[in-house]
């Protein structure tokens, strides 16, 4: 699950051009749309649909999904891991 | 009487700020030559990264020419400050990453789709500076001093009270970029015309 | 004064304006359901031109509206220093070159009629239509040509369509503008034309007067619309003031109505900012689909006959309510008597631009 994270992180930084970031500064709980937290924004939720089914091979059709699960980093790593079960 | 009251000009290899060099590409350096540029301003802007190198190219010119002259966009109120810009490849660069998102890729990228359009660095620069004023983006066959001099002048002629004009020549590797800002009743700058926005922005007559 | 007239459209309602008129007269749409041409082969609704040749579509368009808009003034002035061609689109014909999307068709258009002034090529996203209608006629009043032709075009491409997949923003349905059950946009494709004139002797039928317009940035966001419809409310106020036209002298608004939840949303916004939301408004967006570009143009075109024939058209696809602020919108077509309109238009970059055309 720890290195499931830690990909996720890798591919959000690289995927949404966060190039102010590492790994290490996104904390798991960190709010990924909060300007307190990552700051993500419309145009990175859909994009993060797209890393969704590039890396993982999860289709998300409806982005108001993919709203509840992209919430942290914890969320996204739980989503994956029920999709893929 | 209109003046230019300041120019940047960005190569592939230099960045001059009103006809004198500025910054240097360091060839050895792992950043892109515009994340360089980016760093040498020492801003806080995170979303500079998010922007493809068209956008990149508005925001470096304008920040550099806001970063030598300070308070000089400003002083402007939200309405007044126009963007006039113009290109000859339209948002080809990013076009062409697009395509490849969905060709090679396997998917169609939303955040380069975003940037598939030339005007979005007008949004980018109306976004950071506050700018409410006119927009326009034009694409010319080749650089044409007179489109931004008759552009320009009804800009002003229409309420505008500053012009901030750029050509940003942006495809593949090319980078033929300049942004200068185009006042009235100032002391200093040069005059408004067809010999000094030649001067001033043409690719061909770089410092 | 600034005259405009002799507008012409080529889209999937017809051939000329006539055609066109009748069609959206008749409450006719040009939206069908085109099989396999989503991201993933998808069946989706678009407003195509069916008979369309494949090959240099977007040369060929402007091409065929010139010569429709030939015969609707006096000839004499294409081949003129005196006459500007102003080209509003946002892709041109990216699958014919996509490094150089524009320069071969306007080099090709510009050799077909001898124009003597190079076309200019407005692209600024969704505002390029009135955003061209006003450059040419500041160009007009500030003495540097004498008319301008407005032509806009775009057509649709894989690249488009994919890309407003992307976004989740391509309806299922025929696009809904302004009706609560919208949910997003139909593409078009089509290319439509005006002439902007400060001689009314060009014209073989009456043109109209062109008032000054102008444009604003959201300075919001670039891909979504802003929440206080900021720019939008800015160009309109900014329009009507440098008129000296007020609000209740409006009869008729043009809106921009893409039917995404949050553009219609931000226009209803911005129209109840300007106590504007009880003049009677449509959005032509059901008939014709999303034309990017050729949008303002032939939105325009339409509301010059519509002021013609003294018809206020109904705005296709909205039977319900579904903004935060009430609009006036037209559900049924109706005889009115329609002496000065309103445009807008509003795109990515968080762009807005908007302007006024009267009887004379």
């Amino acid at each position: 699950m720890d290195s499931l994270k830690e990909d996720l992180k890798k591919h959000i930084i690289e995927e949404l051009n966060l190039e102010d970031l590492q790994v290490s500064d996104i904390d798991d709980d960190a709010l990924l749309f909060s300007a307190d937290g990552v700051g993500l924004d419309s145009i990175d939720a859909l994009e993060l649909i797209v890393l969704m089914e590039k890396f993982y091979g999860i289709q998300v059709t409806n982005p108001d999904e993919g709203k509840e699960a992209f919430l942290t980093i914890n969320t996204m790593a739980d989503y994956i891991e029920k999709k893929k079960s | 009487m209109r003046s230019i009251t300041a120019y940047c000009q960005i190569s592939e290899d230099a960045c001059y700020v009103n006809g004198d060099v500025v910054a240097q590409k360091n060839e050895e350096s792992p950043d892109s030559w515009f994340k360089q540029l980016y760093k040498d301003l020492a801003i806080e802007y995170p979303k500079f990264y998010k922007m493809d190198m068209l956008s990149q190219a508005g925001f470096l010119g304008s920040e550099f020419i806001k970063q030598t002259y300070p308070g000089l966009i400003s002083s402007y109120a939200e309405d007044e400050v126009a963007l006039l810009f113009a290109n000859s490849e339209s948002s080809a660069d990013t076009d062409i990453r697009f395509k490849e998102s969905y060709q090679d890729k396997g998917s169609p990228s939303p955040s380069l789709f975003v940037y598939t359009l030339p005007n979005i660095v007008l949004g980018e620069l109306a976004i950071r500076n506050k700018f409410y004023g006119e927009n326009m983006f034009a694409v010319l066959p080749k650089f044409a001093p007179d489109f931004f001099l008759q552009y320009g002048q009804i800009m002003f002629e229409t309420g505008s009270k500053a012009v901030l004009a750029g050509w940003l020549g942006i495809l593949e590797g090319k980078v033929e970029v300049s942004v200068f800002l185009i006042e009235q009743n100032k002391p200093d700058g040069l005059q408004f015309n067809k010999q000094n926005v030649i001067k001033c922005a043409s690719p061909d007559d770089q410092a | 004064m600034t005259y405009i007239g002799a507008e012409e459209i080529i889209s999937p309602l017809g051939q000329n304006i006539q055609e066109n008129f009748e069609a959206v007269r008749e409450n006719r749409s040009g939206i069908s359901l085109v099989p396999k041409v989503g991201f993933n082969k998808e069946d989706i609704h678009l407003a195509k031109i069916i008979t369309l040749i494949k090959k240099n579509k977007f040369e060929f368009l402007l091409i065929d509206i010139l010569e429709k808009v030939l015969k609707r003034i006096d000839a004499s002035i294409i081949p003129s220093e005196k006459t500007l061609v102003i080209i509003s689109s946002t892709k041109g014909d990216l699958d014919r070159d996509i490094s150089n999307p524009f320069a071969p068709a306007v080099a090709a258009l510009m050799k077909y009629f001898n124009l003597k002034s190079q076309p200019l090529i407005v692209s600024n996203a969704c505002i390029s239509g009135v955003l061209a209608i006003n450059a040419a006629n500041n160009f007009i009043k500030a003495g540097l040509y004498e008319h301008a032709i407005v032509i806009g075009c775009d057509v649709i491409s894989d690249f488009v369509l994919y890309g407003f997949q992307s976004l989740f923003a391509v309806s299922a349905l025929p696009c809904l503008p302004f009706d609560k059950s919208r949910s997003g946009i139909t593409l078009g494709e089509g290319c439509s034309a005006v002439v902007v004139s400060k001689t009314r002797e060009i014209y073989t039928s009456s043109p109209l007067e062109l008032l000054s317009g102008t444009s604003a940035n959201d300075a919001n966001h670039i891909s979504g619309p802003s929440r206080t419809g900021e720019g939008l409310y800015r160009t309109i106020k900014r329009t009507l003031e440098q008129n000296n036209v007020s609000a209740d002298e409006i009869d008729f608004i043009s809106a921009h109505g893409t039917a995404t939840v949050f553009n219609d949303e931000m226009e209803a916004i911005a129209f109840d900012r300007l106590n504007m939301s009880d003049i009677p408004l449509n959005s032509l967006k059901g008939y014709f689909g999303h034309t990017l570009g050729a949008a303002g143009i032939t939105e325009t075109a339409i509301s010059i006959q519509m002021m013609h024939h003294k018809l206020l058209v109904k705005s296709l696809g909205y039977s319900e309510a579904g903004t935060s602020k009430t609009l006036n919108i037209a559900t049924e077509n109706r005889t009115s008597e329609l002496n000065t309109i309103l445009k807008t238009a509003s795109g990515f970059g968080g762009c807005n631009a908007s302007l006024v055309f009267r009887k004379l």
